[in-house]
């Protein structure tokens, strides 16, 4: 049935070509960085003239990147987790009904998606101001947090809902206490949709710039915000390369968690 | 001994009371079931006794226990629920563990306990297999494995059998029951089935509207109904208006539309009440030719052949129309439309209560 629908809709030749032209318009900076970043001139350019990796060992042994990267995986890898912990836990109550007033919480927890980012920075900066908490790492973990729980609780109520209440009920009934119940059964079943959502959060941290760059000490700073003020001051091939590594780096991560898990069926 | 009672087991969410004192006692190794339409409250009762919903009020007892406030992990029961709830993620094998390894049962011993409940249902060779790699049935008989390896106190089932196909549930009906009978273990069966409830069941609750109607043998429930809701939904009713002509001890005569007079055994009214009229199918006999003396006449207006039983829509003179149901080898088997009957009813059979209506 599919099939002759298939070939009874297939799209017009314009559209085909308007949506190839799209693809190609959207991947054509990501192309331009990549091949930027082996140039042996000082300026960005394109096509690069020569081949080298200079600019990767330049990256590599600067210590402002190196601290940047540093700051930017701790900020990604503790925001995940942390998101993890209390994402899971909301969408569980949240799904079982467990307290009044669900879907206002659920719209509560998942507004950072809606807000515009710049918002959400500036309301952070005079909160972080007013508490002291300005310029910690506490506060822009927290921050990242904020920004990072939402596509956690997404994807677990995605998951969750797909599943059959009795499964955790006939745990409980064969003797599993609550939490036993809900790691032996529950999550094993909502994992791969978590893990989805976690690469989301690790990425959506990873990438953050307009919520970051309010609350940053002047020491202290992302990969994000310095390729950004980088850019700023002059572009040389060396931006390009770190680029090039962020894009690297995430596509080896896509690359295993959809082998691992089947990732596209969650995005 | 009793394993499993209820002592005025109620259950309300809000103003709607759903069970209503329920009490009852469940003797060890005694098949019971549950029996009512959807929203009789049978479920709820099962959920209940499971530890999977709190009662408002009264007790439940296992054994000598009174389990009424513990956690369903701590009751020691084994439940087979309607949509099997399978864990989708372990092997056949780890399924039926799983109750095991909670009760810290491993090793050797968690393996031949896990053979010997999966050889109970006939699925020995299954072991490895995931749930989605097996038919209905056999996902079914999973679960039964599942909920019995453990060897709980008692076994609960609700609707176990609803998602088979016919042929395949009357299969189960009888293996299930054998099984139960082989491991001796209590159990209660929700089901809406009344072709079940009566076939499997030592004793059946029938339920309507959260209060328990009649708690009694399969026969004492087709044969000596207590209440006008359990004569009327058990057996296959004729459901008729009329009114109590004359009493007569428990029966008395009743009037039919535009004057048929019946004999019933049961009329829970008094004379001139108005009254719904239960007749069932099975217990009308038609005789074609000479109408016999007493018996009612009319005129076979459709026939209806399914195998083993025949049904008949037998006009009356009267202007009523009745099903009769017959087995299909017997002598009024082959009655075409149009032709003259006469409908014998034995009395018993009939049962007349207080009018919905006419009743408030």
């Amino acid at each position: 049935m599919t099939s002759a629908s298939d070939s009874d809709d297939r799209p017009g030749s314009a559209v085909t070509m308007a949506a190839l032209a799209v693809i190609v318009f959207l991947q054509i900076p990501v192309i331009v960085v990549v091949l930027a970043a082996f140039s042996t001139t000082s300026y960005l350019t394109i096509p690069p003239r020569g081949l080298t990796l200079a600019w990767f060992g330049k990256v590599l042994s600067d210590p402002s990147y190196l601290s940047a990267i540093r700051m930017s995986l701790i900020l990604a890898c503790g925001s995940t987790a942390i998101s993890l912990v209390l994402g899971v836990a909301a969408a569980y109550a949240l799904f079982r009904k467990a307290l009044p007033g669900s879907e206002a919480i659920t719209s509560v927890l998942m507004a950072p998606l809606v807000l515009p980012a710049v918002v959400i920075g500036v309301a952070l900066l005079q909160y972080y101001s007013l508490t002291g908490l300005r310029g910690s790492l506490f506060g822009l973990l927290m921050a990242h947090v904020v920004i990072t729980v939402p596509y956690i609780v997404r994807s677990a109520l995605a998951s969750l809902s797909g599943l059959d209440l009795a499964v955790e009920e006939a745990a409980r009934v064969l003797g599993a206490n609550g939490f036993e119940a809900f790691r032996l059964v529950t999550l094993p079943l909502i994992l791969p949709g978590l893990v989805a959502g976690a690469l989301f959060a690790f990425i959506t941290s990873l990438d953050n710039v307009p919520v970051t760059i309010f609350l940053i000490s002047a020491n202290q700073t992302t990969l994000p915000v310095l390729i950004f003020s980088s850019v700023e001051m002059g572009i040389d091939p060396s931006v390009a390369a770190v680029s090039t590594l962020l894009i690297a780096a995430t596509g080896i991560i896509l690359l295993i968690a959809e082998r691992r898990f089947g990732f596209h069926r969650f995005v | 001994m009793s394993a499993l009672s209820f002592e005025r087991l109620g259950k309300s969410y809000g103003e709607a009371e759903v069970v209503r004192e329920v009490s009852l006692t469940i003797a060890e190794g005694e098949f019971v079931s549950l029996l009512g339409p959807s929203g009789c409250g049978k479920t709820t009762i099962l959920r209940m006794v499971a530890g999977l919903v709190a009662p408002s009020r009264g007790r439940i007892l296992i054994g000598s226990d009174d389990v009424t406030a513990l956690p369903p992990n701590k009751r020691g029961l084994g439940l087979v629920f309607q949509s099997y709830a399978l864990f989708p993620h372990l092997t056949v094998f780890e399924n039926v563990a799983f109750g095991l390894r909670r009760r810290k049962v491993s090793g050797a011993e968690l393996g031949r306990r896990v053979k010997e409940a999966l050889a109970r249902v006939r699925l020995d060779a299954y072991g490895e297999r995931f749930p989605r790699q097996l038919s209905g049935g056999q996902q079914q008989r999973v679960a039964i494995a599942r909920a019995i390896a453990p060897q709980p106190r008692v076994l609960l089932f609700d609707e176990p059998l609803s998602n088979l196909d016919a042929q395949l549930r009357d299969e189960m009906q009888i293996e299930l029951k054998r099984l139960q009978r082989g491991l001796g273990i209590t159990t209660l069966f929700v089901t809406h089935d009344q072709g079940e409830a009566l076939s499997m069941s030592d004793r059946v609750c029938v339920m309507a509207r959260g209060v328990m109607q009649q708690f009694a043998t399969p026969e004492d429930i087709y044969h000596r109904p207590a209440t006008g809701f359990v004569a009327s939904f058990i057996g296959k009713p004729n459901r008729l208006q009329g009114t109590v002509a004359t009493r007569d001890g428990q029966g008395g005569s009743l009037r039919l539309g535009t004057g048929l007079i019946l004999q019933a055994a049961h009329i829970d009214a008094a004379v001139g009440a108005k009254v719904d009229v239960v007749i069932r199918q099975e217990a009308i006999r038609l005789r074609s030719g000479q109408p016999e003396p007493d018996a009612l006449a009319g005129t076979v207006a459709l026939r209806s052949f399914s195998g083993a039983r025949v049904q008949y829509v037998v006009r009356l003179t009267e202007g009523i129309e009745l099903i009769a149901e017959t087995s299909s080898s017997g002598p009024d088997s082959a009655l075409d439309p149009g032709t003259p009957v006469s409908l014998v009813i034995d009395a018993g059979s009939i049962f007349a209560m207080a009018s919905e209506g006419a009743a408030a």
